[in-house]
């Protein structure tokens, strides 16, 4: 093997670092071997400026886990929460907010029983108007973009921790920081949740 | 060595390619280029000029015969949107412009961000039954919604697109059925589509497609392409209404040996235009006659013509490529390109009409391009590739615009101009000199880096835009496990500048931006998980005179194919 491609390995070697090539007809097998669908439940609380923007707030939903590498499982999420303004001018009682996340969870043995997870989330948003009211008039108040619906994108990074295990269920700790990319400023959040997840196959 | 034998030429042709970082939509690959001057001013236009093509025009610009079954919009053409129905599958895609304020909006009372736009597409093709398929798609692009957004949002009735209401430049959607079996693949799609076209005068004209029907069919070695479109103009700033009524379409043959003799092929279109209508294209038709031929005297040396005429226009472009002997893991090719004609596009519009006025987008005489090129790869160690493309070029009547007034609207914030397609008849010259070097390891970690110069001397000013004069880029891609791919893209280019579309010439500013793609891939279920982000680092700019601006967007796609 010519130096230079030992000195390629090592730069290709070093982004890969974590990630073992495996056989492919391996990876493609572990892919879809396992899966699990949870529910959780737990509280969300705004960081930075946004905590003067929104109360905290309760959420819950459900999350489908999958196998994709061997110490890597593939992570879909799908939670609601309600979010009341902190300012009165804003003209509506609250927002529904669906967030959609798509991620990634790592195993590392010399951490367990904590997995570490992060990937893309998007949150879409929508005001809790009153009847009567016209989206145009409010939409240069505060709050009044919401009227009509709002989609923004981000990223999150989460800790999941199994707490008990029996048979196929298990009951764990998911402690969830998300960032949505927004102006002025990213939009920080914090999540705290509790989850019962059931082995599906 | 093996190796090098399959990627040679690969690397000689499109050592230049750009990363794998998927385009938000099918037709902008030129969003995510970095080898020359693309100038987005929205999805369905950009300044789209490669750095080693020389000449003075944009790739849009320029009619070819690989063109057939692009989209004809108003003098340009333009892959988005596309009607090439996709493989089998099913699709769901969404993104938006990066900047909504969600929750930020309740504590922003003062210089609040302008509101950031989506991107949208849901689709399927049916895997085929007995060689019959269906598909459907919708897909509409509301990125770069800003461009003159008030003038065009009063200048139609109702929201003017399929959903939302964001005035998006493009919004269609369409369903067909096919046949496919090993000799024909043929097609018939019908759809509605709602499209924003930049013109001459730099105003963006709304048409309402209601229906557009396109019939395909491949038939061995033949191909056919027909469509009809019903299509709706407006201005309800001045109350005109106008309609079309267009068949356009072309019979080709993709001739293998057979181009020896040389073949024969048509492109046409014809339209009936009622009422407030504003482009016009002369006697209502137009037949495009041309013919391909490729000659290849000795193995070494090949010879592309490509000749189109009919009654007004005439166009010929002619290429000689010489692959000269080197050492083994070494490419060398040298040739000579060149582009005449009387008209870059002669299938497109002859007239616009504003305001009363007329804008002849046809010019008297003729321009010529000649381009020599030299280009050579060498790989080392199976790992490695240098590269690097020479080129002298020499245009003379390029064409342009020979303005006679700029109307600037303090209301709209918009610079109209009138006058005419001209030419610059004098010569133009450019140098180019481009590198660059590729190193990869088995299929799992590709990396390219690039540079290229250019140096342009003559009137340059009277071209439309002026090219960037130097561009880099880096792009590596990783796949992981080949099962997860990362791609990305880091690139810079110099300023360019719009000479002619507004009464100071309008600088687009050099500036860094990266890109970058996820992939989780799921081969044994055919199933792709895919978020991109694009347009990070740089500003936010307008690229485009009265064009939208390109902000970070982020797109997320799920796909399954059968």
């Amino acid at each position: 093997m010519g130096k230079l491609k030992k000195i390629l390995l090592l730069v290709a070697g070093a982004a890969l670092a974590v990630f073992a090539q495996e056989d492919s007809i391996k990876v493609e097998d572990i892919a879809f071997s396992k899966a699990y669908l949870a529910i959780e439940g737990g509280e969300v609380y705004p960081f930075g400026d946004l905590s003067d923007a929104t109360y905290n707030t309760l959420y819950g939903g459900l999350n489908f886990r999958y196998s994709y590498w061997k110490n890597v499982d593939g992570v879909v999420m799908f939670h609601y929460s309600y979010f009341k303004p902190r300012p009165d001018v804003v003209p509506y009682d609250g927002v529904h907010q669906a967030s959609g996340k798509l991620g990634l969870d790592w195993r590392f043995p010399a951490i367990s029983p904590i997995v570490v997870g992060g990937g893309f989330a998007c949150n879409w948003t929508r005001a809790d108007l009153d009847d009567g009211v016209i989206k145009d008039e409010i939409y240069s108040k505060p709050g009044g973009t919401l009227g009509d619906n709002e989609t923004e994108f981000g990223w999150y990074a989460r800790l999941n921790l199994a707490i008990w295990n029996f048979r196929d269920y298990r009951v764990g700790l998911n402690v969830m920081w998300e960032e949505i990319w927004t102006l002025p400023k990213r939009s920080d959040m914090l999540f705290v949740g509790l989850y019962v997840e059931r082995k599906l196959w | 060595m093996k190796y090098s034998s399959l990627i040679l030429p690969l690397l000689l042709t499109a050592g230049m390619a750009a990363a794998q970082i998927p385009a938000e939509m099918e037709g902008m690959e030129y969003e995510t280029r970095a080898d020359g001057t693309f100038l987005i001013g929205g999805p369905t236009y950009a300044f789209d000029r490669v750095m080693g093509a020389g000449g003075m025009h944009s790739e849009s610009e320029l009619w070819t015969p690989a063109k057939l079954r692009d989209r004809l919009l108003f003098n340009r053409w333009s892959g988005t949107p596309t009607w090439t129905p996709l493989d089998p599958g099913v699709w769901i895609k969404t993104g938006n412009e990066l900047g909504d304020m969600i929750y930020q909006d309740f504590i922003t009372e003062s210089h609040r961000p302008e509101n950031r736009t989506p991107i949208l597409e849901g689709g399927f093709r049916s895997p085929a039954y007995k060689g019959f398929w269906a598909t459907a798609r919708f897909y509409q692009d509301d990125h770069f919604c800003s461009g003159s957004y008030v003038y065009r949002r009063d200048m139609v009735d109702g929201n003017y697109t399929h959903l939302g209401s964001n005035w998006a430049m493009f919004s269609t959607v369409y369903g067909g059925l096919g046949y496919t079996n090993s000799l024909i693949n043929a097609s018939v799609l019908a759809g509605e589509e709602f499209l924003w076209t930049y013109t001459a005068t730099s105003l963006w004209i709304p048409a309402h497609y209601k229906p557009r029907v396109e019939a395909r069919a491949d038939i061995k070695d033949f191909s056919v392409t027909v469509a009809y479109e019903d299509i709706e103009y407006e201005n309800q700033h001045k109350k005109e209404e106008g309609s079309r009524k267009e068949v356009n379409g072309s019979v080709y043959y993709k001739c293998g040996k057979a181009c020896e003799k040389g073949m024969f092929q048509i492109a046409f279109r014809a339209v009936d235009d009622e009422g407030d209508v504003f482009t016009e294209l002369e006697e209502d038709r137009v037949a495009w006659p041309f013919m391909e031929l490729r000659v290849q005297p000795l193995q070494r040396l090949t010879a592309d013509v490509t000749f189109g005429v009919n009654e007004r226009d005439w166009l010929v472009q002619d290429s000689i490529q010489f692959v000269a002997p080197a050492p083994e893991n070494m490419g060398v090719v040298v040739g000579v390109k060149n582009i005449s004609g009387s008209r870059m596009n002669p299938l497109a519009d002859t007239k616009e009409f504003y305001d009363g006025r007329e804008i002849d987008l046809t010019a008297d005489g003729q321009m010529n391009l000649i381009q020599a090129y030299a280009s050579y790869v060498d790989t080392l160690a199976g790992v490695v590739a240098i590269g690097g493309r020479g080129s002298l070029w020499a245009e003379h009547g390029a064409e342009t615009f020979d303005v006679d007034e700029f109307m600037y609207s303090e209301k709209f914030g918009m610079s109209v101009r009138t006058g005419e397609v001209s030419r610059i008849n004098d010569w133009i010259k450019g140098v180019t000199a481009e590198l660059w070097l590729n190193t990869w390891y088995r299929d799992m970690f590709k990396f390219t880096a690039m540079a290229g110069y250019e140096h342009i001397s003559g009137p340059v000013d009277n071209a439309e835009v002026t090219p960037a004069e130097f561009y880099s880029g880096f792009m590596g891609d990783w796949l992981l496990n080949k099962t997860f791919k990362i791609s990305h893209s880091l690139r810079y280019r110099s300023d360019a500048k719009w000479n002619l579309r507004s009464s100071n010439p309008m600088v687009v500013k050099g500036d860094w931006t990266w890109d970058a793609s996820f992939s989780q891939m799921f081969p044994k279920y055919g199933i792709t998980l895919t978020g991109t982000i694009l347009h990070v680092l740089a500003d936010e700019s307008m690229e485009t005179v009265n064009g939208g601006y390109d902000r970070i967007r982020f797109i997320c796609q799920a796909k399954k194919t059968f």
